[in-house]
């Protein structure tokens, strides 16, 4: 037992360092800034950045919450015609990346998409039709881009909260809608701000949708700093500020998640669906229908119109294939390798519940907290300095996504391991298994589900990956987000339709094999 | 059949994270592949030389250069902006090039120490409404601070590397001050509505949104080719005896100080301003070539019609922060 937890210790602390290395760059940069140049940096860049920042924050909150808490009621307390369906198109939105709503969203409302042609044959030519370029319009692309994640969390609690509670409140004589007002809501306040925090994280370092609507947040501007300025110096300061940004609401989310355990309860009686009438069918419908009007079909629609239309112009050719090829490499490679590196970290966590261990995962999420480009400028100087020889080759790319979404690896195997009491490992020690033998034969048949949501996590999150590849992809090796986005400032439709319908088409079969996994735990 | 897959995806990465082969050139290129393609096809027909782009935006890749040095596998670099291109240079990540080799360029569209060269050149010109007359008194591009013009221009956002160039000559041709209370005067003539592309500025002028916007040439000849009859005229501004003339900005190509693949790099160099090359690279974008004596894009106005702004080009990149600083001193949008 005792070299057990030291190998957990030793591996987890390995893995602990390796995700620091961006977050020591950031102090070392930083550290670099003269007190003139702080308070530079703080007078005439944090004030903007703040608000910016916190406006559209507030903004995708309000936004997904809206869309996220109503979409998880409806669908987890009304028994309705095609409501498997309709569970799948609220989390199908998670299938696209930000950066391709933003594209999307920026043609469609120009005066000749089809949004600017409806807004004008309605308004008429006159009244100039919505812009996206402002804090709205990066706020309507992050919201439907990340509402499912409300939903996701929120629909897992309305399905194990606790029934009987609501049922008392209105053998008491509340109506409907003071029950949700007053009892349902309240209850579900722990999943809600777990996803809400969740939702700002990914606000507070969202790369592509920001810059398609150059909309200044935090994140932008230490990539414009970087990139326009050559200045690392201010990026890192402005990157040490947002990470201390970040890092409250990481532990906010946390925090709630704790908390959620109270809540829900493993023996009550379950939530039941009470059969929709013919107007609440008509009603539901037409709600969630707009929801996935928006945060689906119409993505969909256009990126089915102009794959068509590269088809024809046969634009389609082996180098995308490449791209797609490229692709699936570096997705199935980081998720394996990430799913492996947070293992032990989790397992660490799980045996000691300590101060160091819960400092090893906060270690662990600084994925979560830094910005892509932040995070590959540090791997890139790291690697550079420290091991030369890899530069150039896929494993500086690998070691990014790593480090990037090694917080949801960890995630995603927590629940799972804590299913893992110590006596089944000791159980198979006394009965002579070697420390192996207990790994592969116990630990990881135990771990399967928490296993398995992790790799498909990471293995979507990479496919999508932008901001670290563009700087730390090998010398042509092009994947499909980075064609996105090349083709994407160059306007041309056609070829950026197809590599976002692949990332798509990418993402559902693992989506689909989480989903099933997901339903066979909370059935 | 579990361990066997493994074994083959890993053997599937290993296999695709190999170095390159030897005889290829790598180029890191902030130009849009489909501008640089022919010409590359073209090149790689003649000398057999492979090229692999390695495309990103070109400060992006200068960033990485920079932090590469000795390490990079890049052999050449090409940017659409003199001044990322001079900036390159001023970080010493360039080596020069023989100055006879590169002659047949003129010298105001090269480095001084001829570490780079530019390729092709772009004149930065207003797009005009047919009709709409309210902008028709626009002479110079600082009558765009005119009051009258509120509500009616169309410029993109302050962080365009054009629009970052443009205001740069006009910095070197006529001081800050000036520069300053134009772009202040602009300011308050958009608000915070800028555009991202400047083919949307000439959209816009051309549905009658706007009156009037400051884009570079092609993008007009980019709609016109599609919409012959689009309502919009192109305008030369700063022209007549008094006027610092049009504003041009070169896309050029230098050799980067630590390729292993120098002669090849240079064989590139040499096609690219040859005239066959200048050709081919310029035509797919109606741009200028820089070698006098080829022939622009037909319908483009000859650049022997018009006035050009007297200012080399390598000071795109000398005065850029100097231009960042004005800019961001008036808080362009």
């Amino acid at each position: 037992m005792v070299t057990r937890v030291s190998t957990r210790s030793v591996l987890s602390t390995a893995v602990v360092l390796l995700a620091s290395i961006p977050l020591i760059y950031v102090f070392i940069y930083s550290g670099q800034l003269s007190i003139a140049q702080w308070s530079n940096l703080w007078s005439a860049r944090l004030p903007g950045l703040l608000f910016n920042t916190l406006s559209l924050a507030i903004l995708v909150t309000a936004g997904s919450f809206v869309l996220g808490v109503s979409s998880a009621w409806l669908i987890s307390r009304r028994e309705f015609v095609g409501r498997r369906l309709a569970t799948w198109l609220m989390i199908l939105p998670l299938t696209i990346p930000t950066y391709v709503f933003a594209h999307i969203y920026t043609s469609l409302t120009e005066s000749d998409g089809w949004l600017g042609l409806l807004w004008t044959a309605i308004f008429g030519a006159d009244v100039p039709n919505p812009e996206l370029y402002n804090v709205f319009g990066a706020a309507f692309v992050l919201s439907i881009a990340s509402f499912s994640y409300v939903f996701l969390l929120v629909s897992d609690a309305l399905t194990r909260s606790r029934i009987d509670i609501e049922e008392a409140a209105r053998l008491h004589g509340l109506v409907p809608r003071q029950v949700f007002w007053k009892v349902s809501l309240p209850m579900l306040r722990p999943a809600i701000a777990a996803g809400l925090a969740l939702v700002v994280l990914h606000v507070l370092s969202d790369f592509g949708a920001v810059s398609m609507l150059r909309y200044q947040t935090f994140t932008l501007s230490i990539y414009l700093q970087m990139s326009g300025r050559f200045d690392f110096h201010a990026a890192a300061g402005l990157s040490l500020i947002l990470v201390a940004l970040s890092l409250t609401f990481l532990i906010l989310e946390r925090f709630f998640r704790d908390r959620q355990r109270y809540y829900s309860a493993a023996h009550a009686q379950r939530s039941k669906r009470r059969p929709a009438t013919k107007v609440e069918h008509a009603l539901i419908w037409s709600w969630l229908g707009l929801i996935t009007t928006f945060a689906f079909a119409l993505p969909l629609a256009w990126m089915l119109v102009w794959s068509w239309q590269a088809w024809q112009q046969s634009l389609i050719t082996k180098e995308f294939w490449g791209y797609v090829q490229n692709s699936l490499v570096i997705s199935v490679a980081a998720a394996t390798l990430a799913t492996a590196a947070a293992l032990p970290v989790a397992l660490f966590h799980a045996r000691l519940r300590n101060k160091i261990s819960q400092a090893y995962l906060h270690l662990a999420s600084i994925g979560f907290v830094l910005p892509g480009p932040v995070i590959a400028l540090g791997i890139l100087s790291f690697v550079l300095s420290m091991l030369p020889w890899i530069y150039g080759s896929m494993f500086v790319l690998l070691l990014a996504m790593l480090i990037r979404f090694l917080p949801l690896a960890i995630q995603a195997q927590e629940a799972s391991v804590q299913q893992l009491s110590p006596s089944i490992e000791e159980a198979g020690r006394s009965l002579g298994a070697t420390p192996w033998e207990n790994l592969t034969r116990i630990v990881i048949p135990v771990l399967r589900t928490g296993l398995v949501s992790a790799w498909v996590l990471v293995f979507i999150d990479t496919l999508k990956e932008l901001p670290a590849t563009l700087l730390l992809r090998p010398t042509g090796f092009d994947t499909l987000p980075v064609r996105i986005w090349v083709e994407a400032s160059e306007e041309m439709l056609e070829l950026a339709a197809p590599s976002a319908l692949m990332l798509m088409l990418g993402t559902l079969p693992v989506l689909w094999f989480l989903m099933r996994q997901h339903d066979a735990v909370t059935k | 059949m579990k361990r066997g897959l493994i074994t083959f995806l890993s053997l599937w990465i290993l296999a695709l994270s190999s170095p390159l082969a030897a005889e290829e050139l790598v180029i890191y290129s902030g130009r849009s592949d489909k501008f640089i393609k022919p010409a590359i096809k073209q090149f790689t027909q003649k000398t057999g030389i492979k090229v692999v782009l390695h495309t990103g935006s070109s400060t992006a890749l200068l960033n990485k250069l920079k932090l590469e040095g000795k390490r990079t596998s890049a052999d050449l670099y090409i940017s659409n902006d003199a001044g990322n291109l001079q900036k390159g240079s001023e970080l010493n990540l360039f080596v020069p090039m023989e100055a006879k080799k590169v002659a047949v360029i003129p010298a105001n569209f090269r480095a001084k120490d001829n570490s780079w060269v530019g390729l092709s050149a772009r004149a930065r010109v207003l797009v005009v409404s047919t009709r709409d007359k309210s902008a028709d008194f626009v002479k110079s591009v600082f009558d765009l601070a005119d009051p009258r013009l509120k509500g009616k221009l169309a410029i993109t956002h302050s962080s365009n590397e054009s629009y970052i160039a443009g205001a740069t000559v006009y910095l070197r041709a006529t001081g800050s001050k000036a520069v300053k209370s134009w772009l202040s005067g602009m300011k308050s003539n958009v608000g915070t509505s800028v555009y991202n592309k400047h083919s949307k500025i000439v959209k816009a002028v051309a549905s009658g949104r706007k009156a009037i916007g400051l884009v570079n040439h092609y993008y007009i000849y980019r709609h016109l080719a599609k919409k012959p009859d689009a309502a919009i005229r192109i305008v030369m501004p700063d022209q007549g005896k008094a006027g610092m003339g049009v504003a041009w900005n070169v896309a050029g190509v230098a050799i980067v100080k630590y390729s292993s693949k120098r002669k090849a790099a240079e064989q590139l160099v040499a096609f690219m301003i040859s005239e066959a090359g200048q050709k081919q690279f310029t035509e797919v974008n109606r741009e200028y070539p820089t070698r006098p004596g080829v022939p622009a894009a037909a319908n483009v106005p000859k650049r022997s019609s018009y006035k050009i702004a007297d200012i080399p080009m390598s000071e795109l990149g000398e005065y850029r922060d100097a231009t960042l600083d004005i800019i961001e001193a008036v808080g362009m949008p």
